[in-house]
């Protein structure tokens, strides 16, 4: 593994032992007496009707998706935000024949947010923004 | 300061030492921060609703509470329901926490003072930040409490959501300023208040606010705070949490706020420069003056990102909640074709190199516009760009501009 990686994994050792070493102090500490009652999920104060996992509004699941496909196509900006500024990138574009210039590269990212706009105007005229 | 241990012991041991000093500093910011924040929120809300807030703890002020509070919160009873999933319930702090320390790891506090220098660290944090909810997700899930399962889908929904635009808003300063380094974002716009990215062009100034709005929401706060929305849902997804496993959450909730807050700095704020460049020439005298410099703009840093924070309080007490599908409607039908649009509009400005109030306000030639089109700078000089030490980056800048 490279050097580079040190840090992030100092900070999650770092953090991991505080978190941890603190809910075992309070493990420690705290009292532990434990009833049926205080072991019922809350409702308030009534006794607990049905089981908590059951089911819910498709909405959800749906908004899931939609964020699936809007997200992982939005990253593709990002690469493309570096790459527009970097002569690698450019030199790149220019080896594969392109004639790099101003437009193509507006041109390139206008093509894509037109994509995912018409992907949104379907969403939405599918209804998946209205709740009902 | 690897430079400064590798003169004593091999590289790795000095990359290490390093990673561990400034791991060591950044937990103990995180800390302090959260214990600062929940006190502030306090007193602000007590200002807010007529009320004191805290008066007695610790003297003047009650600025102990927040540690009593969690002293307190130590000795209590560590609770799961009978139906939980054992496993996730006691999993889901950590999750949520983890994330929000590991996004403090890349933000900068001054020029090179971050805990690890990545290239890419508008990206991680973005990255990082969205996986906070899944700690929120699996609380809610796991708790076995129909509350708590509201409460989690619904952060789940609401969360998902605002990834988009606030993607969407990170990459226009990232496509301004050609590398999705911060501390380079942040070098870029040294000088004076006109170099900030939010003064670059109008769309840049509408999609700050955008920016806010989603990252109020991704955090999780009033008026977006429907996982917890404890006048409906009791609290939410940590209904059935108690003990410092509850406090977890809290903890994250505030420290993302810092986070969020201070990537906002930076990314249109300038960052550690000032509105007025009055440390540029101690920076440029080296020696013990650049540490007094770079220790001048981490407070200035702080007090900006604290300034956010403190915002996103105000907004928490005064704003009435929204409801699920109106939080939706917001993100899909508002913020996202906003961001879009100025995305598109802050492109076209850039590429038809239209002004910015820095080329005529700035009385500094060789602070001013730094922020240029990269295009432009390459085919001035065609040298090679590596983007990867910010104050090279900005030497360069300004020797171009002489």
């Amino acid at each position: 593994m490279s050097l580079i990686y040190i840090p992030l994994v100092a900070l999650m050792l770092f953090a991991a032992a505080m978190a941890v070493g603190m809910i075992a102090v309070g493990h420690f500490i705290g009292p532990r007496r434990s009833t049926p009652v205080k072991r019922m999920p809350y409702e308030s104060g009534m006794d607990p009707v049905h089981d908590a996992r059951r089911r819910f509004d498709i909405h959800f699941h749906l908004i899931g998706i939609l964020f699936l496909l809007f997200d992982v196509e939005l990253l593709f900006l990002y690469p493309w935000a570096v790459a527009r500024a970097n002569p690698e990138g450019l030199d790149a574009l220019a080896e594969a024949g392109w004639a790099v210039d101003r437009g193509l590269i507006l041109g390139e990212v206008l093509f894509f947010l037109v994509l995912l706009a018409l992907g949104w105007v379907y969403v939405w005229r599918r209804g998946l923004l209205r709740w009902r | 300061m690897a430079e400064f241990f590798a003169q004593y012991m091999p590289a790795w041991g000095a990359y290490l030492l390093t990673a561990l000093i400034s791991v060591a500093l950044l937990l103990a910011v995180v800390g302090l921060g959260a214990l600062f924040f929940i006190w502030a929120e306090r007193k602000v809300a007590g200002r807010i609703q007529d009320r004191l807030g805290p008066t007695r703890t610790g003297g003047k002020f009650g600025w102990l509470q927040s540690l009593a509070d969690g002293i307190k919160l130590i000795t209590k009873e560590d609770l799961a329901p009978a139906d939980a999933d054992r496993l996730l319930f006691r999993l889901a702090p950590y999750v949520s926490l983890a994330p929000s320390y590991a996004a403090l790891l890349a933000l900068p506090f001054a020029d090179g003072w971050v805990g690890w220098e990545i290239n890419t660290s508008v990206f991680f944090l973005l990255a990082i930040l969205g996986l906070e909810v899944f700690g929120v997700i699996l609380a809610g899930y796991a708790s076995g409490s129909k509350w708590s399962l509201f409460g989690g889908m619904r952060q789940a929904a609401q969360v998902v959501s605002y990834e988009v635009p606030l993607g969407m808003c990170g990459v226009i300063p990232v496509f301004l300023c050609g590398t999705m380094s911060l501390t380079t974002i942040g070098n870029m716009q040294a000088g004076w208040a006109t170099n900030w990215l939010i003064f670059h062009d109008p769309f840049t100034f509408m999609v700050f606010w955008v920016y806010f709005t989603c990252a109020v929401a991704s955090v999780n706060r009033a008026p977006f705070d429907l996982a917890e929305a404890e006048s409906e849902l009791v609290a939410g997804f940590h209904t059935e949490y108690s003990g410092l496993r509850w406090s977890f959450f809290f903890m994250a909730e505030y420290n993302s706020m810092f986070v969020v807050s201070g990537l906002a700095a930076v990314l249109f704020f300038g960052g550690w420069n000032g509105p007025v460049p009055i440390f540029a020439s101690w920076k440029a005298a080296g020696g013990g003056w650049e540490i007094v410099a770079d220790l001048a703009g981490c407070l200035n840093f702080i007090g900006k990102a604290v300034l956010g924070v403190m915002v996103m309080i105000w907004v928490r007490w005064t704003l009435p909640r929204l409801r699920i599908d109106q939080v939706i409607t917001t993100c899909l039908k508002y913020c996202v074709p906003l961001a879009a649009f100025c995305f598109v509009g802050a492109l076209a400005w850039q590429l038809a190199s239209l002004p910015s109030p820095n080329d005529w306000l700035s009385p500094d030639p060789a602070g001013r516009a730094a922020v240029r089109e990269p295009w432009v700078e390459r085919a001035e000089d065609g040298a090679e760009r590596s983007g990867t030490s910010g104050a090279e980056e900005l030497a360069r800048l300004a020797e171009d501009k002489r």
